[in-house]
């Protein structure tokens, strides 16, 4: 079997199966935990309001907080947006997720779908540079960190080799697109056990944060 | 077939059925053209033809539709094609040859015995493991004569798919233990010409570049000679802008379609197929799969049957079905909740009396 | 100026006397550790878990903490000063616990030692990372937790556990006992303005605290006045005096007696004076600690003076001279209280420039001394770059002085001042009104 139709076919299987057992895990394992009870009068009513409201305002922190961390905060939105925008919106990639839910939609031109990922992996690797060098970061940083950001770069990095056909070792189109689709099967694996898994737990995790503020009567 | 039988070079061959000096030189231009060769190669090319000593050819079809005979015989006209039939002496072919039975074998065993070691051997159709009885000649069977035939062959010639990686009988679950000519024989040279069929003029530039310089062409990592398939349908497709520019047809005759607009969501596999298709084209230059609206199938690539589907895009993977992965989520879920519940006991508040 | 640096090393000589008890612990290291370990897992529960899951290791909470940002030393990152805690929940109760035991190791009591001046030193719980988070995670009660564990491993430190000591067998706090308190009453009822001690049926119940006792009289006097001049029927328990908490946070005890004296006196209302540690554990943590929802409300006083003065109950008069003030919200009433309006009601109100500094309301600077900070003498150094921001806040609004609503903030600002030779006032909001009250 060659490298693309075993990526296309039993790995990718695989990784799927593993995806959505390991999130299922992790999810349930955390939201079904034993959870204290807060009896105290909240100063604020409507607390679901407060929650939700969080989830959206966390991103937009007051200036004297924003101040101090524009350049992560900015360039941290603007790798995802320019991620998901190629991960969604290039061309190639709509029937991939046509084939789960049964609809596509319009996409963006290769030449915009490409210079977003130009900008996202530019980012990324800025950022990894930044994380390996800065003395907080390196401090707090585990192997989850360096894993994640490698593992969501080499999809990028495989994506670009592919189409651009900058095509290393004498290895084939055919092969490069193999190993992007690899790459992408090792970042599902990789998913559910590591901090990539913020994907999900960011919502909840801001809704508490919003609701337990609330409750004191700050705003989140 | 017999009148083909009769020795002379290849000059004098095409003389006598008529081909002009102009016509033969056209015919040494085009094929150096296709092979990618210079143009100051073209009287090398036209001596080394002329002088040629018509090379003996010995076909042998296994497990095979006969299609890729139709491929490259089929003419109204006489065509650049038939005149490599001129060419070559083509000793032994069962749907062409006019001998049948004893003689036809006969006729075989004598044209591997005056050049042995000298003659080409062109096989079409896979070779059956499974039952050596699921495939004979004349009661002999595939594996037995190929490994036969093979010893005294100067190089291989597998023609189409089947006999350069298996093809179609090797197809899940491949019932009858199908194998390609290259998993057989690994003591001569072996040029794969694969596809189902394979462009005729593949079969006429590898023989053209052997009998002008007498040694194998440039092959791939697969055996395929590269002058044909060194690039991919993707690389040379007309369509191709279509697909820069994101535009493609959703369905068959929907408003892309008719547009001709790029059909990779209907599947084409022109990205990873290598063949010469979209610039040589089928029936005379006629069309190719694309440019009739249908994707490309990949059928010049090993296994291209087991593609997980004709119609489904390149992008698109195996992913179990909403059964598969809704089990998988489930199970999941039950394994955390598990967690969480053990975890409880161990979630006991300390008092606060100690000292 | 300088009393209060005297001061405060006496209050910090005293409490290290009495403590000294790093080192001397009764039980064995794996002892002390079980007994972190079970705090620990007594008190993570599943908003901790889903906190815990979500970080990402994105260093933010770092540019919001004052001590990191005074020093820039790693170590001081808010989300590392729970790394212990976090370790434990992911090897004791994360879904995925299984795998993790198998990779990673276990924490040790070395580790809890190496913690103790990340938690007690460099944290005073002010809660700004909370804000910061862009997971929304909740660090500092975390670091509540923290605290605990290691005091339950006798990892207090020396100034911390003296303080606690002298809670439990002397039933004071830096001294300040049962005694002083009804001295300070006596002298406030012989200036003219009475506190009705202890008495068996009230309205309201305010409490005072040691800190108040020791370092700021004035305060027990402002507040008797305004109380009296809202005619309302009060009184003031001179049994609970510790409201400056133990280990960390009250202790369950000490909740429930107040609960039990405020509900005897058929009390609906208690008011805290301007403290910090208390508001939060009893206006929120109490009724988890007796399980059951408060039968009275708790107001700080500050808040409760602001709201009079919002609803016309309360008058006073435009201070004479006005000027220009900037107001420092008390990290325990601000930002972990929802306390903000009603402080700058009473400001406007006594005819006071209200010049808010850059980070005011719930993004205000700590003034570095709270969780008990101010005590742990080899602290001082950190204690002092983390005001400096404080300093520089102050300075860019061009206000005149300070005010505030807690005497711990008041107290390390005074500490502060005197070490940088920094002249600003600083005072009390509630010492303001009484000063203003209008006939």
């Amino acid at each position: 079997m060659s490298i693309l139709e075993f990526a296309r076919g039993p790995a990718f299987q695989v990784a799927l199966v593993v995806f959505a057992f390991g999130v299922c895990w992790r999810l349930a394992g955390i939201f079904l935990m034993y959870r204290r009870f807060d009896r105290s009068q909240p100063r604020q009513h409507a607390l679901i309001a407060g929650g939700v409201r969080a989830i959206v305002m966390r991103s937009l922190p007051p200036h004297e907080l924003e101040k101090k961390i524009v350049f992560q905060h900015v360039s941290g939105y603007a790798w995802h947006l320019a991620y998901f925008a190629s991960l969604l919106f290039f061309a190639p990639h709509i029937p991939f997720f046509k084939q789960f839910l049964g609809f596509g939609w319009p996409t963006l031109s290769n030449t915009v779908a490409l210079l977003s990922g130009a900008v996202a992996l530019a980012i990324l690797l800025a950022l990894l540079w930044r994380r390996a060098s800065h003395a907080v970061l390196r401090q707090i940083s585990t192997l989850d960190d360096y894993l994640s950001i490698v593992l969501s770069i080499l999809p990028l990095l495989t994506g670009f080799m592919t189409y651009a056909r900058i095509l290393p070792l004498g290895l084939r189109y055919e092969n490069m697109l193999g190993l992007h689709l690899l790459s992408i099967c090792a970042l599902l694996v990789w998913f559910p056990f590591g901090k990539l898994m913020h994907l999900f737990l960011a919502f909840p995790a801001r809704f508490q944060a919003g609701v337990l503020l609330k409750r004191k009567g700050v705003e989140a | 077939m017999d009148a083909l039988n009769i020795g002379g070079t290849v000059g004098e061959q095409l003389r006598a059925q008529g081909v002009s000096r102009r016509g033969f030189m056209k015919f040494c231009a085009t094929t150096a053209s296709l092979m990618a060769l210079s143009p100051a190669l073209v009287p090398r090319i036209a001596e080394a033809l002329a002088g040629a000593k018509r090379p003996s050819v010995i076909w042998l079809p296994f497990q095979e539709c006969t299609g890729c005979t139709e491929s490259l015989t089929r003419s109204h006209a006489p065509t650049l094609e038939s005149l490599i039939f001129g060419a070559i002496s083509l000793d032994y072919h069962e749907t062409l040859q006019a001998a049948a039975g004893h003689d036809a074998e006969a006729a075989r065993n004598r044209a591997m015995e005056a050049n042995w070691g000298e003659y080409f051997l062109a096989v079409d159709g896979s070779i059956p493991l499974g039952n050596k009885g699921y495939s004979t000649i004349g009661g002999v069977s595939n594996v037995d004569l190929l490994k036969r035939v093979a010893q005294g062959a100067k190089a291989i010639v597998a023609i189409g798919t089947c006999a350069s990686f298996g093809g179609l009988p090797k197809a899940s679950p491949n019932p009858t233990g199908a194998v390609a000519v290259r998993d057989l024989i690994k003591d001569k040279p072996i040029i794969n010409v694969s596809g189902c069929p394979p462009l005729p003029m593949a079969i006429t530039g590898v023989l053209a570049q052997v009998l002008t310089f007498g040694q194998l062409p440039e092959l791939d990592h697969l055996g395929r000679p590269k002058a044909f398939y060194g690039q991919t349908i993707h690389d040379r497709c007309y369509r191709r802008p279509f697909y820069e520019r994101g535009q493609f047809a959703e369905s068959f005759d929907d408003e892309g379609a008719k547009q001709g607009w790029c059909l990779y969501k209907l599947g084409c596999k022109g990205p990873v197929t290598y063949n010469a298709c979209p610039t040589m084209k089928w029936n005379l230059g006629a069309s190719f799969p694309i440019e009739s609206g249908h994707g490309c199938i990949g059928c010049s690539e090993p296994d291209f049957w087991d593609w997980q589907g004709v119609y489904r895009p390149l992008s698109t993977t195996r992913w179990g079905g909403y059964q598969t992965l809704g089990a998988a989520a489930a199970v999941g879920v039950a394994a955390g909740a598990v967690a969480a519940l053990a975890a409880r006991r161990k979630q006991r508040p300390v008092g606060e009396d100690e000292a | 100026m300088s009393a209060t640096t005297a001061h405060l090393d006496s209050l910090r000589s005293a409490a290290a006397a009495l403590g000294g008890r790093v080192g001397l612990s009764r039980n064995t290291d794996a002892e002390r550790l079980d007994k972190a370990r079970a705090v620990m897992l007594g008190e993570l529960d599943g908003s901790h878990a889903a906190y815990l899951e979500t970080c990402l290791h994105c260093g933010m909470c770092a540019e919001a903490c004052h001590f990191y940002l005074g020093t820039n030393e790693a170590k001081y990152t808010p989300i590392w000063k729970v790394e212990p805690l976090k370790k434990v929940y992911q090897r004791e109760l994360g879904p995925m616990r299984w795998l993790r035991r198998m990779l990673t190791r276990d924490i040790t009591l070395a580790e809890l030692e190496a913690w103790q001046p990340l938690v007690y030193d460099s944290c005073t719980e002010c809660g700004r990372c909370d804000l910061m988070c862009p997971m929304g995670i909740q660090i500092s009660p975390m670091i509540g937790i923290m605290r605990r564990a290691l005091a339950a491993a006798d990892l207090l430190p020396a100034e911390l556990a003296g303080a606690v000591d002298e809670q439990k067998q002397q039933g004071s706090v830096l001294g300040a006992g049962r005694d002083q308190l009804l001295a300070l009453a006596r002298d406030s009822a012989a200036a003219g303005v009475p506190v009705p001690l202890d008495l068996p049926a009230a309205d309201v119940v305010l409490l005072t605290s040691a800190l108040d006792v020791k370092a700021f009289p004035d305060s027990l006097r402002a507040t008797a006045r305004i109380l009296n001049k809202l005619k309302l029927h009060w009184t003031l328990l001179s049994h609970s005096i510790d409201l400056l908490g133990s280990g960390e946070s009250l202790r369950e005890l000490h909740v429930r007696r107040i609960v039990e004296e405020i509900v005897r006196r058929g009390a609906k209302t208690l008011l805290l004076p301007e403290c910090g540690h208390a508001y939060p554990a009893l206006r929120f943590d109490s009724a988890h600690m007796i399980g059951e929802p408060l039968p009275f409300v708790v107001y700080s006083i500050a808040e409760f003076v602001g709201q009079e003065i919002q609803d016309g109950r309360l008058k006073v008069n435009r201070e004479p001279g006005g000027g220009s003030v900037t107001y420092h919200d008390p990290c325990k009433i601000g930002r972990h209280g929802g306390v903000f309006e009603e402080p700058r009601a009473a400001i406007r109100a006594l005819g006071l420039e209200l010049k808010e500094m850059e980070s005011h309301g719930r993004t205000n600077y700590c003034c570095g001394g709270g969780g008990g900070q101010f005590l742990i003498a080899r602290a001082a150094q950190l204690r002092q770059r983390a005001f400096e921001i404080k300093m520089r806040e102050v300075d860019d609004t061009g206000a005149a002085k300070v005010l505030t609503a807690c005497n711990s903030c008041r107290f390390n600002y005074q500490a502060g001042a005197a070490e940088a030779n920094w002249h600003k006032p600083i005072e009390s909001l509630v010492e303001h009104v009484a000063a203003n009250l209008a006939d």
